[in-house]
């Protein structure tokens, strides 16, 4: 097993697309988005069936990369986050193939 | 008073009071999201139609001209006046403001078609070209609200990752535009002829479906308001409420200055007293991200749809026959 980086990011639907062009432009080329349902942050509670636009919806990133990758995302996806809802962590993580990331 | 009645016990406005009280109550009664989606699509595409056909049999003349450019003014200038509002009534900051006064300034497509079932059942005609009145008022109020947003202090720091095509096709190319013009269109090119192959899908359910809709709003905002009714101070509630009132009373002005019949004045002092709650917030997300969207959304669905739709729509027509007397 080797040794990679897994970007985890909690966004905005409507920012999901900014955070994509974020990642490609980083190398991270391969990433998933998968849809939130509800939840609470900021002092409101949400969920996907409130809001009639889906301007509210949340999305979640995972992209897994080597370092260098990921920490060119970092800088960026930080300015992105000065501007929209979300919560970007970074883990460590074990995968099989090296070469695919 | 008969008027306020029959609104008030139409199944349409009983099913929105079900949703929102289910939603109160913290039932667990949901539609599934891409159903109620589909149910937005098929009555913009409904209405769209409609307008069409009725602009095909001659409904669009300099009058109707002149109402199209005096609306669009009025959804240029509903923001400015909704900012003002907020920024002297309530503490909330200039990006908050911005994004509400947008919301304000557009309009509610639903609310649109809650009050032609009103006007239609208080024995008014209205015209098919109200439809792309409609789809005119969305857009402006969204500029002017990004004028005023971009003259405070940082408001004009780039989003990381944005491009700027990106606000332009949500404002422009967004679900409702796109619908209601195109069903406008295609309804204008197949006419009466064309319609009648498609009313028993399109005409005959369309009450039917527009009760299943409005008890799915009903259950929005009954989740949004209990959501984030905590976020809007009394001032900010009391906005909700009486910027309708404004919005809708300058429109009765434009109504009056334009000589429009009854029914059509009643329809555009609606559509200018409804506020957004679909096309704007995805524009303000993307255009003015800091704006917090439990706020203008909260409002928007919670107070002023639920307030237009009780109390509004009788409100409205009375207006509109007050200064429209002897017109039909």
């Amino acid at each position: 097993m080797h040794t990679r980086h897994r970007l985890e990011l909690f966004i905005e639907r409507m920012a999901a697309p900014r955070a994509s062009k974020i990642l490609e432009a980083s190398g991270l080329t391969g990433y998933t988005i998968l849809p939130a349902i509800s939840g609470f942050g900021g002092k409101t509670r949400w969920s996907r069936d409130t809001d009639m636009s889906a301007s509210s919806d949340m999305v979640v990133i995972i992209s897994i990369g080597a370092d260098a990758q990921v920490q060119a995302a970092l800088s960026e996806l930080e300015r992105l986050l000065g501007s929209h809802i979300g919560v970007l962590s970074v883990a460590e993580v074990k995968v099989l193939r090296p070469d695919r990331f | 008073m008969d008027i306020a009645l029959a609104t008030l016990l139409s199944p349409i406005v009983l099913f929105f009071l079900l949703g929102l009280g289910a939603a109160l109550l913290k039932s667990q009664m949901t539609i599934p999201e891409a159903f109620a989606k589909g149910l937005a699509i098929y009555l913009m595409m409904s209405i769209g139609l409609k307008g069409g056909v009725a602009i095909s049999e001659g409904d669009l003349g300099w009058d109707a001209g002149f109402v199209m450019i005096s609306a669009v003014a009025l959804s240029f200038l509903l923001p400015v006046i909704a900012y003002g509002l907020l920024r002297f009534t309530t503490r909330l900051g200039a990006v908050d403001a911005a994004a509400t006064a947008a919301h304000y300034g557009s309009i509610s497509i639903v609310t649109f078609v809650a009050a032609g079932q009103a006007i239609a059942a208080a024995g008014l005609e209205t015209s098919g070209y109200l439809v792309a009145v409609a789809a005119l008022m969305e857009v402006p109020a969204i500029i002017s609200a990004l004028i005023i947003a971009h003259r405070s202090p940082g408001s004009q720091e780039s989003v990381a990752g944005s491009d700027r095509g990106e606000l332009a096709r949500e404002v422009m190319l967004n679900a409702s535009v796109v619908v209601l013009i195109g069903s406008l269109i295609i309804g204008w090119i197949s006419g009466e002829k064309g319609m009648k192959t498609i009313a028993p899908f399109f005409v005959e359910p369309f009450q039917g479906v527009l009760c299943l809709f409005l008890l799915d709003m009903g259950l929005s905002a009954g989740r949004g308001l209990r959501n984030g009714w905590r976020q809007l101070g009394p001032g900010t509630i009391a906005f909700g409420i009486y910027m309708p009132l404004i919005s809708g009373l300058l429109a009765a002005g434009v109504a009056a200055l334009n000589g429009m019949g009854t029914g059509d004045a009643a329809l555009l002092i609606t559509l200018a007293a409804s506020a957004s709650y679909i096309a704007v917030p995805a524009a303000m997300r993307l255009a003015l991200p800091k704006a917090r969207p439990s706020i203008y959304l909260t409002l928007s669905l919670g107070i002023t749809f639920p307030f237009n739709l009780i109390l509004g729509l009788p409100l409205y027509i009375w207006l509109a026959r007050a200064i429209t007397p002897g017109a039909a």
